[in-house]
């Protein structure tokens, strides 16, 4: 009975230890902006105040393989480091990384999408399970990126515009890698800014990208130069 | 006392799991090459099974409960659609391709005639969204399958009575993994219990000759796109895997199908343009072999006189297999839909179906 008193009070500390370190943990927030403002689409569209009535009814993205780094050197990389932000759930903009050793770090990188090696694995689960959405049905592969919403530009029905970015193989292959520099060590908001992305698209052409191109290429590579780390 | 009761509970739970895991290995016929599934990543066993060939048969997955997969890729025909050659889904929709029938996919790397599917557990998505197949939605098929049906079988497959997208899709691709054909008379000569006919063995030496280079023993396939000079109908336009790759060499090329079961999964082609075998070879052999893509296989064009071409045919023959065609295994799961379910679905449920639907 003694022996067995011991491992209940043995397991026990051994909880209180994990606990205690999980005060080590980093938070990083994924937030968009436009014209500075911020995009919340948990209870309906944003509605910009400009000329083009631009209007935002949806932004999802995946950030994968979250790295953090030293001297350009990877020194705490997160495990299975699959998430889907989504603008209109608050809960998934905010991700907790452990770090309990506490590293000290002064870049994060994360990839916007999904690595061709997960794309050709058949069928996954939580954030990566096919009903969230973020996946062709036609032609295999994960959907990137959304965005979606209405502009005057827009010269299609309802003035509407979709871009769903993907694509995993190559020449057409969207995987972008962003790099950047953080002094923060504990609370890190990363910022998607729809100005900086759709400072190169020319809405009355370009509004309707539908599965892995050129174009998309080109676009993925916008979409990851408009991340910005800001400070809390 | 205590301890008594704790190792209780462990054993309760070690029987608890080894129900789960009535692991059926997959069994790879001697001599074939090593599949393209990676099984480590969805072991096979029973219950899973069972659950995927429910779910297989299950009407619910599509908008108006009326079309399964079955409805498409049945049994009788070596699981592709009986005599259309487009295939007709909701509301007598009819596709862009002929079904293909579906045979020893566990070895083949992509899906679909060009290839647009990379991996069999995504390959359900597709016929699930498609407005002319079933027209509805993956995340709808998972709520009413968690609402209305089968929370304990998944349970049972996965030891988790949520019902996911991923479970869902796994446990089809673990029925369809379980349609192995190789009980033909072609296998059992190989394996040296019976012999050809000369007839038929004439006919495989002229397979092998002319045909074994794209159609590759024993799965009759060499999984790669290839064009075998069919002229473009200009009615579909479909240019095969260009439209996946938009590299123009690929243009006009299709995935190159298995021939087992050939007797049975008529018409023939992506787009079920031939009805006949004898029409097959007499695309083969008639020299009119010209779009600008053809396959260099098929570059020296193929000389058989009418003889010849009937041997082959008795030769394609010999690759039926009756085992997998009448196998109770693969057939509707009479006991999973028992009469009372059926009932429960036909009355009160399937307005239950509709008003979950249209909530969604
Ligand atoms: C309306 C008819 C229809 C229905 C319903 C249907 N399919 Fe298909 N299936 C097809 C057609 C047509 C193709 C070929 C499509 C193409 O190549 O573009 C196909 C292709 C396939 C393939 C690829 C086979 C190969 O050799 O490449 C598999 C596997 C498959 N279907 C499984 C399923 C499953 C599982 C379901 C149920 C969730 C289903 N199908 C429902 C018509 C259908
Ligand atoms: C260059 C490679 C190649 C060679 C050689 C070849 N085939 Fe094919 N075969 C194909 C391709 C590719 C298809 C599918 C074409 C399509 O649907 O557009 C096909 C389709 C078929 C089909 C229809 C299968 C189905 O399920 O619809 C039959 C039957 C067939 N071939 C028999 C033969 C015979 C018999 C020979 C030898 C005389 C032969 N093939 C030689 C590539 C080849």
């Amino acid at each position: 009975m003694k022996k067995f008193r011991f491992v209940v009070f043995f397991i026990f500390s051994l909880i209180q230890f994990v606990s205690a370190q999980s005060d080590s943990t980093i938070t990083v927030s994924f937030v968009a902006h436009y014209n500075g403002k911020n995009v919340d689409l948990s209870d309906s569209s944003f509605v910009a105040n400009d000329s083009n009535h631009l209007q935002i009814d949806a932004l999802r993205f995946y950030v994968s393989n979250i790295c953090f780094l030293k001297n350009g050197t990877v020194v705490l990389p997160e495990k299975n480091s699959f998430h889907l932000i989504d603008a209109s759930n608050k809960n998934s903009q905010t991700l907790s990384i452990k770090n309990t050793n506490k590293i000290n770090f002064d870049e994060l990188s994360f990839s916007l999408g999904i690595d061709s090696t997960t794309n050709v694995s058949g069928a996954m689960g939580a954030d990566l399970d096919p009903t969230k959405g973020m996946y062709w049905t036609w032609q295999s592969g994960y959907i990137n990126f959304k965005l979606e919403g209405k502009s005057n530009n827009c010269p299609t029905r309802n003035h509407a515009f979709e871009f769903h970015l993907g694509g995993y193989q190559t020449p057409f292959n969207c995987l972008k890698t962003a790099t950047l520099k953080t002094t923060n060590q504990k609370i890190i908001i990363v910022v998607f800014d729809i100005n900086q992305f759709l400072s190169v698209v020319d809405l009355s052409t370009l509004n309707q990208i539908m599965s892995p191109s050129k174009t998309a290429v080109l676009l993925s590579e916008q979409a990851i130069k408009s991340f910005k780390i800001i400070d809390p | 006392m205590k301890i008594k009761t704790v190792l209780f509970f462990c054993f309760c739970f070690v029987l608890f799991a080894f129900q789960l895991a009535t692991e059926k290995p997959f069994v790879v016929p001697k001599g074939w090459p090593k599949p393209t599934y990676d099984f480590s990543k969805n072991p096979l066993n029973e219950n899973t099974i069972e659950l995927g060939r429910t779910l297989f048969y299950e009407p619910m997955l599509s908008r108006n409960n009326i079309v399964s997969c079955a409805s498409c890729h049945s049994q009788y025909t070596a699981f592709t659609h009986v005599d259309h050659a487009l295939s007709h889904g909701i509301e007598d929709k009819i596709g862009t391709r002929n079904s293909p029938a579906l045979i020893n996919l566990a070895w083949q790397q992509f899906f679909m005639w060009d290839g647009a599917v990379n991996h069999l557990d995504v390959q359900a998505l597709a016929p699930i969204a498609n407005p002319v197949e079933m027209d509805e939605n993956i995340s709808n098929v998972v709520k009413i399958t968690t609402l209305k049906t089968l929370p304990n079988a998944f349970l049972q497959a996965f030891g988790d009575s949520v019902v996911t997208g991923e479970h869902t899709l796994k446990a089809l691709s673990q029925f369809m993994l379980t349609l192995v054909s190789h009980n033909s008379k072609y296998d059992s000569v190989m394996r040296k219990e019976a012999v050809f006919t000369s007839q038929e063995n004439n006919g495989y030496l002229l397979f092998k000759k002319n045909c074994a280079s794209c159609h590759t023993e024993p799965l009759f396939t060499n999984n790669e796109f290839k064009s075998n000079g069919l002229p473009i109908d200009t009615t579909l336009n479909d240019y095969g895997r260009f439209g996946i790759t938009k590299n123009a060499k690929d243009s006009l090329k299709f995935k190159v199908p298995s021939l087992r079961n050939i007797e049975f999964s008529y018409p023939y082609m992506h787009d079920g343009r031939f009805k006949k075998l004898s029409e097959v070879l007499k695309h083969y052999t008639t020299g009119a072999l010209h779009n600008q893509a053809l396959s260099k296989e098929l570059q020296n064009p193929i000389v058989l006189n009418a003889n010849e071409r009937v041997d082959i045919v008795a030769f394609l023959l010999t690759l039926t297999d009756r085992s997998f065609l009448f196998n109770p295994n693969f057939s509707y799961p009479k006991n999973l839909f028992s009469t009372q379910r059926r009932i429960k679905k036909s009355s009160a449920s399937i307005t239950l179906t509709n008003i979950i639907k249209n909530e969604l």
